[in-house]
């Protein structure tokens, strides 16, 4: 009677106390329906095929001989959610660099940083290492885009549908190169009873 | 020794359920006492207390208003943010609470807040967005605002449709020049006052005067000219909307009401939750601009508001607060039959567990003031009688934008958008700037 009291009670504690399972980062686990790492991933995987398989890296390649250099500019979340959008631009600027088809170069929040540094290694660098200013490769795309919801909302239930809109405009003319979309839908139904 | 250790586990009992009542009446307290003590003090003294977990929401709702008039943003939003998440986690219905509410009292239950609650949690959080220059947190905060608002929308009550929230999300799509947002929600908040017989302040007005205007609804332009018999704003690049929260809002407190109920339709005494009349004189914030005045004028009375929710659900709570007596009722019948000790017992725990749930959100203000005010390059605006200020709204307004300026009867400082630079020296609110409105004003 003792040991049966004493397992319940272990089975207690551990009912009761934090457990951690570790999870592979692709799978797919939803928990409120709100956004989260799967359509981030999802999204950027998207984007960067859609990117990649347009005649637009072609044709500047083409004409210029070299590559395009890409700068991101503004994604802007006009969602109902608060959206990190750095993750999956961080994975689509990741997936189109390592494609060798494109260069991004520094965003302006990280020029800042780049060329602190630059004026500090004008005092402390040897000559040999000093990096000269002013050789800085200018982008030939600009990235930019917003993610839009609409939530139809009634009771308990919800339908969350999300779109992310994503632009390369060229820098020369203003001329939209490639227009990237990815939409997705989701029904959520909250609980009605609790414990 | 027999009777003590049996009459022990009542005896902690009936503490525990002393004690679970505890906790609200010292945050009524402090929020009754929050004029004087100001905002700073009674941040100190709410923290002294360790709230149950089923009162976390309404205590994370109390300190992450009073950061918010102390001007600790990152720590009011994280507050907001967690309170609203466990509102929107704690929304289904829960039978163990259900169970407890119809046995012992309604304080059992958490904390899930009421209709206004859950919408103006938002409103405050995107104020916090929008007073640290994150116009579009503020905005994501004014879209789950509406969501909400469509999720409580009755076609019988306008419980939970706040018009402020509505006023702030025209302000803010206004900001992003959503005009056409910007118009439907003006237009909302319109339809509220309306539908409450409330009067519409100069601010919303001019806003829906304005809107059609530029949005060339010449129909609706006019209708609504004749219907406020007010000039339209002159047409300037620089605007200052003023939001100011005016006094603290009542707590509930308790009453006790007699309903017929039981076998033999007996009269039985129950407790319910009450707010006494207001005491509150509204106070509008003056702003004086070249020589004249401009007052805010009230677009949320949160103390109608506190006292509507209060009353949509009072037949619930009566209903439960019948069940309860009755079957306790009962109960002290039955023990009495068994023993007078067992008796008095019963009876001893009937009365100390009967408590009304007087939790709220007891630290909002009393009302939510807006004010417009049109800003043509080289007026003067100041603010009499504020010690402490803020003019990187004002800078901008007179700079040609639109800008936000947030100011509490509680606050420490003025909060505004475009937010000042974070190590800025507190300036004078006295600019450069003129202008042009008359909506408000008195001579």
């Amino acid at each position: 009677m003792k040991k049966i009291l004493i397992a319940l009670m272990a089975l207690l504690i551990t009912a009761c106390g934090t457990t951690v399972e570790r999870v592979a980062t692709d799978e797919t686990i939803d928990l409120s329906g709100a956004w989260n790492d799967t359509d981030s991933r999802l999204v950027a995987q998207e984007m960067i095929q859609d990117a990649l398989a347009r005649p637009w890296i072609g044709e500047f390649t083409g004409r210029k001989g070299q590559r395009p250099a890409v700068i991101v500019g503004t994604v802007r979340n006009l969602s109902h959610e608060h959206i990190n959008v750095k993750t999956f631009v961080a994975d689509m600027e990741r997936e189109l660099v390592n494609s060798g088809r494109v260069d991004f170069v520094a965003s302006r929040d990280e020029r800042g940083e780049i060329r602190d540094e630059r004026i500090d290694m004008d005092l402390n660098a040897s000559e040999a290492t000093r990096k000269a200013a002013g050789q800085e490769l200018g982008a030939d795309f600009m990235l930019i885009g917003q993610i839009n919801t609409i939530i139809d909302v009634d009771s308990n239930e919800q339908v969350r549908y999300y779109q992310v809109d994503l632009t390369m405009v060229s820098m020369a003319d203003n001329r939209k190169v490639w227009l990237g979309q990815k939409k997705i839908k989701k029904f959520v139904k909250n609980a009605k009873i609790r414990y | 020794m027999l009777i003590s250790r049996s009459l022990l586990a009542p005896a902690i009992g009936l503490a525990l359920l002393f004690l679970q009542g505890c906790t609200a009446w010292q945050v009524n307290q402090i929020a009754g006492q929050l004029p004087a003590l100001g905002a700073a003090e009674a941040l100190q003294q709410l923290d002294k207390i360790d709230p149950p977990e089923r009162d976390r929401a309404q205590f994370l709702l109390n300190r992450g208003t009073l950061k918010f008039y102390l001007g600790e943003l990152p720590d009011a939003r994280t507050d907001l943010a967690e309170a609203q998440r466990i509102m929107a986690a704690l929304q289904a219905t829960s039978m163990v609470e259900n169970l407890a509410s119809v046995s012992a009292n309604e304080t059992l239950r958490s904390y899930t807040g009421t209709p206004t609650d859950l919408v103006l949690v938002h409103v405050m959080l995107a104020l916090t967005y929008l007073c640290q220059g994150d116009l579009d947190g503020a905005r994501v905060e004014i879209l789950q605002s509406q969501v909400e608002m469509q999720r409580l929308a009755k076609e019988d009550s306008s419980s939970g449709q706040l018009p402020s929230a509505r006023f702030l999300a025209g302000m803010i799509y206004e900001l992003n020049r959503e005009w056409d947002n910007a118009l439907i929600s003006y237009r909302q908040a319109y339809g509220v006052l309306q539908q409450r017989g409330q009067p519409v302040p100069a601010a919303l007005q001019d806003s829906l005067l304005l809107l059609t205007q530029r949005q060339g609804l010449k129909d609706e332009f006019e209708k609504l000219q004749k219907e406020f018999s007010r000039t339209p704003l002159a047409p300037s690049a620089g605007e200052l909307f003023v939001i100011y929260f005016d006094g603290v809002v009542s707590s509930k407190s308790e009453a006790r009401v007699s309903v017929v109920a039981g076998e033999n339709a007996q009269f039985i005494s129950v407790v319910v939750p009450t707010y006494h009349p207001s005491r509150h004189m509204t106070r509008p914030l003056t702003l004086q601009v070249n020589g004249g005045h401009i007052a805010t004028q009230v677009i949320e009375d949160l103390e109608a508001r506190a006292r509507d929710d209060l009353a949509d659900d009072m037949t619930r709570i009566l209903a439960t607060a019948t069940t309860r007596a009755v079957a306790k009722y009962n109960m002290v019948n039955e023990a009495q039959n068994k023993s007078d000790m067992a008796g008095l017992i019963a009876n001893l725990a009937t009365v100390v567990s009967e408590q009304a749930d007087v939790r709220s959100w007891n630290m909002l203000p009393a009302s939510i003031q807006v004010a417009r005010v049109s800003v043509p390059a080289g007026a003067q605006i100041s603010i009499p009688h504020w010690a402490g200020a803020q003019d990187a709204p004002l800078q901008a307004a007179a700079q040609g934008r639109k800008a936000v300026l947030v100011l509490g009867e509680l606050s420490a400082a003025p909060l505004g958008y475009p937010a000042a630079p974070a190590a800025a020296e507190p300036p004078s609110i006295s600019t450069a700037t003129s202008t042009s409105t008359d909506a408000g004003t008195s001579p």
